[in-house]
This record gives C-alpha cells, sequence and structure tokens, in this order.
C-alpha cells in the first residue's frame, strides 16, 4: 500500500514546522512541503509559494507536485493558500473567502452579528478615524473597551482603554504597532466591549460544519489589561458541564457563521456572568489549530499528537475527541520588557520541579525582544502534567518562578 | 545509592518521557555504570538528540548519583571501516550540494560524525535556531543523503537550536 501524499504549506515564521514534520513522519506520509521560507534543496525540493499571492502560488503547485490526498497549512499565514490549492484539486476545504473573514477580527465580529453569534459590542474605525470618532466608538461599546488591530493575533496589537480619552490614545499606540509589524497603514481598527469574566480556549476540527472538540484549555491567570498576554493554558476544563458544552456550542455556530465548515478552529472565549447567568461570549476564532507549543500539552490514545489528529483528519480519518484523562497544561512566557535577551537562568531547576513534562526557551540570547503590544513571541513554553488541574498549575507556576530572566 | 537505574526510569516517566513520546520518539532506561546513565532511543531521533542536553541536566538534577547521560541507538555497531566510509561520503554531499545551497540563508550543516548508520550533522550560522531547520533537515538533508548512501539508517540533527544567535528565520505565535 502506498503512503498517503499530502501537501503540507509551512509559513517561514512558524513554532509549527517540527511538530507537523514529526507528526507527518509518524503516520507514514508521503509529504511535499510548500513554503515561502525554506530552501529548494535536493532530496524531496520544497516548493516555493507565496502566500501574499494564493493564485500564482495554486498554479505552481498544480504544474509541478502532482494529486494529493490531502493539503494542510502548518500555520496561519497559509490558511488562504491552502482552501485555494484544496479547491482546485478538489479536496475538502474551507471556502476561501470565509478563510479570509476568519483571518480579519472586524469581518469575524460582522458575520457573528449577522449571525446573532454572542460576542462583544462592537464598532469598526476606519484607520483615518478622527480623534471625535474614536470616542464616539468607545463611547458606544461603553468602558471600559479594548482597541484591536483586525490582522494581527497572539494578543499582538490589542489594549483595553478605560475611557474614551484611552481609547484614543489606545488607537495611536496600535496603529504604531501595525507600522512595526510591517501592515497595512489603512487597516481599520475594532473598538470592542471589555467583557470581564473566566477566558477559555476550545480547540476542535470541522467535518462538514459538525465540531468534533478535541481540547478545552482553561486560562486562569488571563490578564485584565491593558495588554493581554497569554499565558497559563490547563486543560481538561474545570468549567461546570452545561457551561461548557455551552462553549461548545457558540464555537461551533460562530466557526459556521464564518462559513468554515472543514478542518482545525481554535477558538477563543470568555464567560460573561454580569446578567447572572454564565454566557459563553466569543472572542476570536482562527481556522487552524491552537498556536506556538501549546499543542504539545495534548496527547491523544496512544501517544498521538494534535498534528498527528489534524494529518490524519485531513486524510478522512475519524477524530479521537475530546481529549480527557491526566491533566496538562502550558505556561507561554511573555515577553516581561524591551531589550535585548542576555540570559535565562534557573532552566535545569526549572526543569526538574515535579510535573514539569518540557521547557523550551524559544528566542535566542542576544536577540532584541519587545513585550506586548509590540511584540509578537514569547520567551518560551513551559509544560506539565499532574493529578489534577490545581498540581499543573502549580507545578507551572513553581517552574517559572525558578526562572531567572535576563533583558539588558 | 539505591537503584539508580530505578530512579533515572522514574525521572525518564515523571518529567521527560510524555513530551519526548509526543515529539514522535521514546527512551529507556538500559543500565548505569560508573554514574552514566545509558539510554536507548527508539522512534524519531530528532525528537530527542537536540534535547539532549536538557534530559542530561534533568537526570543529574533529580539524581545526584548520575554524572553523565549517554543516548544509544539499537542495533548494531557497523565496523569502524563502514563508518569511516560512510562518513566520507556524506561529508562530500554535504559540502558539494548542502552548503553551498543554505549559504543563501547563511547557514551551514557539519558533519559531526557517523555512529550505526546514523550521520549526525550540526547546523550553524542561519540554520541555527531557524523554524525552517526541521524542513531542512527532513526534507533536504536526509532524503538526499539517504538517495545516495544506501548504507544510512538515518540524520540526527544534534544542533543545540536554542543557542542559535542569528536564526534566518525566527518563529513567532500566530
Amino acid at each position: 500500500m502506498t503512503a498517503p501524499r499530502v501537501l503540507l504549506l509551512v509559513p517561514a515564521r512558524t513554532y509549527r514546522a517540527a511538530d507537523f514534520l514529526t507528526a507527518a513522519s509518524r503516520l507514514g506520509l508521503d509529504l511535499i512541503v510548500g513554503s515561502d521560507g525554506a530552501l529548494p534543496l535536493g532530496g524531496r525540493p520544497v516548493v516555493p509559494v507565496s502566500p501574499g499571492d494564493p493564485d500564482r502560488s495554486a498554479d505552481r503547485i498544480m504544474a509541478g507536485t502532482g494529486p494529493v490526498a490531502a493539503v494542510v497549512a502548518a500555520d496561519a499565514p497559509m490558511l488562504i493558500l491552502a482552501a485555494v490549492i484544496a479547491g482546485r484539486m478538489g479536496l475538502p476545504h474551507n471556502p476561501v473567502d470565509a478563510v479570509a473573514a476568519a483571518c480579519d477580527k472586524a469581518a469575524q465580529r460582522r458575520r457573528w452579528a449577522a449571525a446573532r453569534v454572542a460576542q462583544p459590542t462592537f464598532r469598526v474605525v476606519p484607520a483615518a478615524a478622527a480623534e471625535k470618532v474614536l470616542r464616539q466608538a468607545a463611547a458606544e461599546v461603553g468602558g471600559p473597551c479594548v482597541v484591536k488591530a483586525t490582522s494581527l493575533s497572539a494578543s499582538q496589537g490589542v489594549l483595553r482603554a478605560d475611557d474614551p480619552a484611552a481609547a484614543v490614545a489606545a488607537a495611536r499606540r496600535v496603529r504604531e504597532v501595525l507600522a512595526g509589524a510591517d501592515h497595512q497603514a489603512d487597516e481599520p481598527l475594532l473598538i470592542e466591549e471589555y467583557v470581564p469574566g473566566p477566558e477559555l480556549s476550545i480547540d476542535g476540527l470541522l467535518t462538514a460544519g459538525a465540531l468534533t472538540v478535541t481540547a478545552v484549555f482553561d486560562k486562569p491567570w488571563t490578564p485584565e489589561g491593558p495588554t493581554f498576554e497569554e499565558t497559563l493554558l490547563i486543560t481538561p476544563s474545570r468549567l461546570a458541564e452545561p457551561v461548557l458544552a455551552a462553549a461548545i456550542d457558540a464555537a461551533g455556530r460562530a466557526a459556521r457563521a464564518l462559513g468554515l465548515t472543514h478542518g482545525p478552529v481554535h477558538a477563543e472565549l470568555r464567560i460573561d456572568e454580569r446578567g447572572g447567568q454564565a454566557l459563553p461570549v466569543m472572542l476570536e476564532l482562527a481556522a487552524r489549530c491552537i498556536g506556538g507549543l501549546c499543542s504539545r500539552a495534548l496527547r491523544f490514545p496512544g501517544g498521538t499528537s494534535l498534528e498527528e489528529v489534524v494529518l490524519a483528519h485531513a486524510l478522512g480519518q475519524p477524530v479521537p475527541g475530546r481529549r480527557g484523562g491526566r491533566p496538562s497544561g502550558v505556561l507561554m512566557l511573555p515577553v516581561p520588557r524591551p531589550g535585548v535577551l542576555r540570559a535565562v537562568d534557573g532552566q535545569a531547576e526549572a526543569a526538574a520541579t515535579p510535573g514539569i513534562t518540557g521547557l523550551s526557551i524559544t528566542i535566542p540570547l542576544g536577540q532584541r525582544v519587545q513585550p506586548l503590544p509590540d511584540g509578537d513571541r514569547y520567551l518560551g513554553f513551559i509544560f506539565a502534567e499532574g493529578d489534577t488541574q490545581d498540581r499543573v498549575e502549580q507545578a507551572l507556576a513553581a517552574a517559572r518562578d525558578r526562572l531567572r530572566v535576563v533583558i539588558e | 545509592m539505591t537503584d539508580l537505574p530505578a530512579q533515572v526510569a522514574a525521572v525518564l516517566d515523571r518529567s521527560l518521557l510524555p513530551s519526548i513520546i509526543a515529539r514522535g520518539a521514546a527512551l529507556r532506561v538500559v543500565g548505569v555504570r560508573d554514574g552514566v546513565a545509558t539510554l536507548e532511543l527508539t522512534g524519531s531521533p530528532g525528537a530527542v538528540v537536540p534535547l539532549a542536553a536538557r534530559i542530561e541536566a534533568q537526570i543529574r538534577a533529580a539524581v545526584p548519583g548520575i554524572t553523565g547521560v549517554r543516548i544509544v541507538t539499537p542495533g548494531d555497531p557497523a565496523g569502524p571501516e563502514a563508518a569511516a566510509t560512510l562518513a566520507e561520503q556524506a561529508r562530500g554531499i554535504i559540502d558539494r550540494e548542502i552548503n553551498p545551497a543554505i549559504a543563501a540563508h547563511r547557514g551551514r550543516a557539519v558533519l559531526v560524525g557517523v555512529e550505526d548508520g546514523w550521520v549526525r550533522i550540526r547546523l550553524d550560522g542561519g540554520c541555527q535556531g531557524c523554524s525552517l531547520a526541521e524542513v531542512t533537515v527532513r526534507q533536504g538533508l536526509e532524503p538526499l543523503l539517504r538517495a545516495r548512501l544506501p548504507g544510512l539508517v538515518g540524520v540526527l540533527d544534534v544542533t543545540d537550536h536554542q543557542a542559535g544567535t542569528e536564526p534566518f528565520f525566527s518563529p513567532a505565535k500566530r
């Protein structure tokens, strides 16, 4: 029996390449890689593609690779190209406009509003909006509010503002972040209501629009602003089952409201308890699996990784479903201040903390680092397992406290 | 000191194996001699070898009687002559075909050694810590060497990617 042939699209700047390649190797796939960064060496030459020019890149793939059984984007920048190629090849895929909507926080809000998906009150303001317009939008959504770039992710370009004057200042900062990230200067901004309450993320796979959840993470240390560093994720969720079921239902409806039908989704929600009931409110949803190295906190039956599950699903195989079993978690290490990273001391002690299963510092020493809202990188990731979620949380906190980050 | 192999195995089980298994490999304790723990690697070597320094640090921190860790792969070792020939051939291919190409990204692959049919390489310069280093090894270097060298079992990337100071592409969270 010949190995299934899979096209994996790998962007240049990603944490995800190694885990997807390992997964493909474990599944014994005949892998073709398309990338905008990797060099086309001998062996299995990488096919050069440009995610900014999906039609021409799809032409090159169609002409050069022959038929494949599945097309998978390893990370966000390749999502639209993957949908274009899969569509041309007649493979199950998300509509391109649905993927584009999922990549644009303003379009996402509009589609959810049309479908009556619970979400924060919001306004979309033009890039060149006058101060008066910004103040009015902030006043309309009510204070406190959150000002967001519409095209960035990982909490980059997201700031809380407690009143209209602060919203004007936050919009100015977000535009600076966009300029620094080489994003379009005419990109509109999103001003939305700040929703307090427990935050969670839901990962799953869509099959013909039906969502099978693979993992639900609680995010107990999510800050209340002004920036929103991602920190601790713990699974399985400790939320009450009815609340969890409502959140999963909301995530599925949100995905379908965007037009997504096939492949991984990663949804972020808050539980709004202000009205006396626990109402899941959609913050964001991406047509990919969880980012960074966070998927390493998950293992499925037989030691299978999330990337193996994603590749197998792309090949039409069933999804194992929500992960139960031993609690696990991951702690992302935000950049605490700007400067040059000189040292991360205490790694051996942190890694030896009971319950810790892995530690990965992902920024090389000597590199300039920026905290949120400007930066888009984390210092690293710590992983843990334990008998209970509390023990996982304690282990991650203890390991973090043993690290000494030196930034000059 | 009581049962050192059992203590090392406990550290493996408790703190290391889950993430190693998740990356596509497994480790087991073969034995401990003169304070050096020998671990046998199965599965994807690329999932373990880059972490070797951390695995050793963690075991040494948790088990005071351990002074070093050696990671071996199963199988009969090839003779020294075969290893020398394989090394010479691999070095030639790397120097002639791989390095001129990856020099475009300020990168360089260096043959570290050959053992039991496994070619150990280290990536320097722009390849060290690059988010696409795994693509370079698994789609470029390894299949090229496999196609040319029938005696090759596999390629081990022994680079300490965390120590790379000038990666051509830095990862970013999306």
